[in-house]
């Protein structure tokens, strides 16, 4: 019996680590556009995890790797905005809807993902389309998805509401290699 | 045996997708939590401004950002109607300080009390910061020359452009305490060219302390207070004591104050405070302070 406890343990252990990609360098970029003046920001720090047996997801990124134009902004952002000290990461945790590990054809390949989107502390639930293409070591993916500062308990003060989208655009870029 | 392994192999191949297909987001969050080490990173906005209240804090304008402060100092409140309890009576400082680097400021600036001019050099030595490699404090370097610009007194002779200058370097010596609370420890060194009475030092030393507490997001109060290590001052001489609220809006920081010191450069602040507390000849004022970014 322990033999076959341990079997399995290393079995299970060994099949999870050869499914997994992972990225600690994905690009980030968050972009708000409104007729008085326009505000983005870069991260290419987003690390992620796909289990490739089912399609399981995972990604962070930390809100203090976000770099503006501007030092203020940056200070805005994280002080008052997004509370980067309360609430150091914002997270993306689900599946990708429909896995399909045959995908390893080098063509891009539109998916969902669906998962568990947790930033400022606000979990919502989201579908979240983008590509996936093999490049024929690991999974390059690609997204765009727009993120309403609303959802997500962040204030605009009035001064500065027509500075600042309500909905801000972000886009991902990533490259996960085989871990 | 072979049967058994293959066997195990196959329960195992099961349990793990069952495994993932239930749990798999959350373990896969913490496996990545696992794998990726948490960043060292500098504390930030540790004050609102480059100053608590009259004296340094350790923040410094960030490299390319020209900071620019217009601040005054009304009268003394106790100075009746006439004068509008102060309002009437108004002392102008500006001031330009420029980011050289993220860890180094240099500036300029200009008083209409007593005239004064000013040069200084700032430098962030140490960074507080959190994280693997994480440090307690900030330490930052502050020293400043002045020049009183008032025409020659008569009855000083001879009066050289050196009896004009005075000189201040301070350590501040900076900590965030938690979101709402930061503290800050600021020894000081005064040298004075010239003094009025040969009773009066012309070194001093001090040590200050200061802080603010977040009442909201873009709401703080903040205080100072600096006591004379040296002692050389007559009895009832009030030491530096200044209490205020910054209220950041945008791009501007507002700093809005009632004092005990008349003028608003360091020799001025920390050695001579007009005021005392007791008798309520107090200064109410403002520092108003716009960032421009010069260089991004």
């Amino acid at each position: 019996m322990k033999i076959f406890l341990s079997t399995m343990l290393l079995a299970s252990a060994s099949f999870a680590s050869a499914q997994q990609f992972m990225t600690r360098s994905g690009q980030v970029h968050f972009f708000s556009e409104t007729a008085m003046e326009n505000i983005e920001a870069e991260n290419a720090q987003m690390s992620g995890l796909l289990d490739a047996s089912n399609g399981g997801f995972a990604f962070q990124v930390q809100m203090r790797a976000f770099h503006f134009e501007k030092a203020l902004m940056e200070e805005h952002f994280n002080e008052n905005y997004v509370e980067s000290e309360k609430y150091p990461k914002a997270t993306f945790q689900g599946s990708i809807q429909d896995w399909d590990d045959a995908w390893k054809d080098g063509e891009s390949h539109d998916v969902v993902a669906t998962g568990s989107f947790d930033f400022h502390g606000v979990k919502k639930e989201r579908d979240i389309a983008g590509t996936l293409t093999w490049n024929g070591k690991g999974w390059d993916i690609e997204t765009r998805f727009p993120v309403a500062l609303e959802d997500h308990k962040i204030e605009v003060p009035a001064v500065v509401k027509d500075n600042i989208a309500p909905v801000i655009d972000v886009d991902v870029n990533a490259t996960l290699d085989p871990r | 045996m072979k049967v058994r392994a293959s066997f195990a192999r196959t329960a195992a191949l099961g349990l793990a997708l069952a495994a993932f297909g239930t749990v798999s987001a959350q373990g896969l969050l913490d496996a990545l939590n696992e794998a990726v080490e948490d960043p060292t990173l500098p504390v930030t906005a540790t004050f609102k401004d480059t100053r608590i209240v009259n004296v340094q804090s350790n923040e410094t304008p960030a490299e390319g950002v020209l900071h620019f402060v217009i601040a005054h100092r009304f009268g003394t409140l106790n100075s009746g109607a006439y004068e509008l309890w102060g309002l009437d009576n108004a002392q102008m400082r500006m001031a330009f300080d420029y980011g050289v680097t993220d860890r180094l400021a240099v500036g300029v600036a200009r008083n209409t009390y007593q005239k004064t001019y000013e040069a200084s050099i700032k430098a962030r030595l140490l960074r507080q910061s959190t994280g693997p490699d994480a440090f307690p404090v900030s330490v930052t370097w502050y020293s400043v020359a002045m020049a009183n610009g008032l025409k020659a007194p008569t009855d000083v002779t001879p009066y050289y452009f050196t009896h004009r200058l005075s000189y201040v370097n301070q350590a501040v010596i900076a900590r965030k305490m938690s979101e709402d609370l930061s503290l800050a420890l600021v020894p000081s060194f005064v040298h004075r060219n010239y003094v009025q009475t040969t009773e009066d030092a012309h070194d001093l030393w001090l040590v200050g302390v200061g802080g603010r507490y977040k009442l909201t997001q873009r709401l703080s109060i903040n205080g100072e207070y600096h006591h004379y290590l040296t002692q050389q001052f007559e009895e009832g001489f009030s030491p530096s004591l200044s209490l205020g609220v910054d209220i950041e809006t945008g791009g501007h920081v507002f700093q809005l104050h009632v004092t005990n010191a008349r003028g608003m450069f360091e020799r001025s602040f920390l050695a001579e405070p007009a005021g005392s507390w007791a008798d309520g000849s107090l200064y109410f004022g403002f520092n108003l302070s716009r960032v421009f970014t010069i260089k991004s």
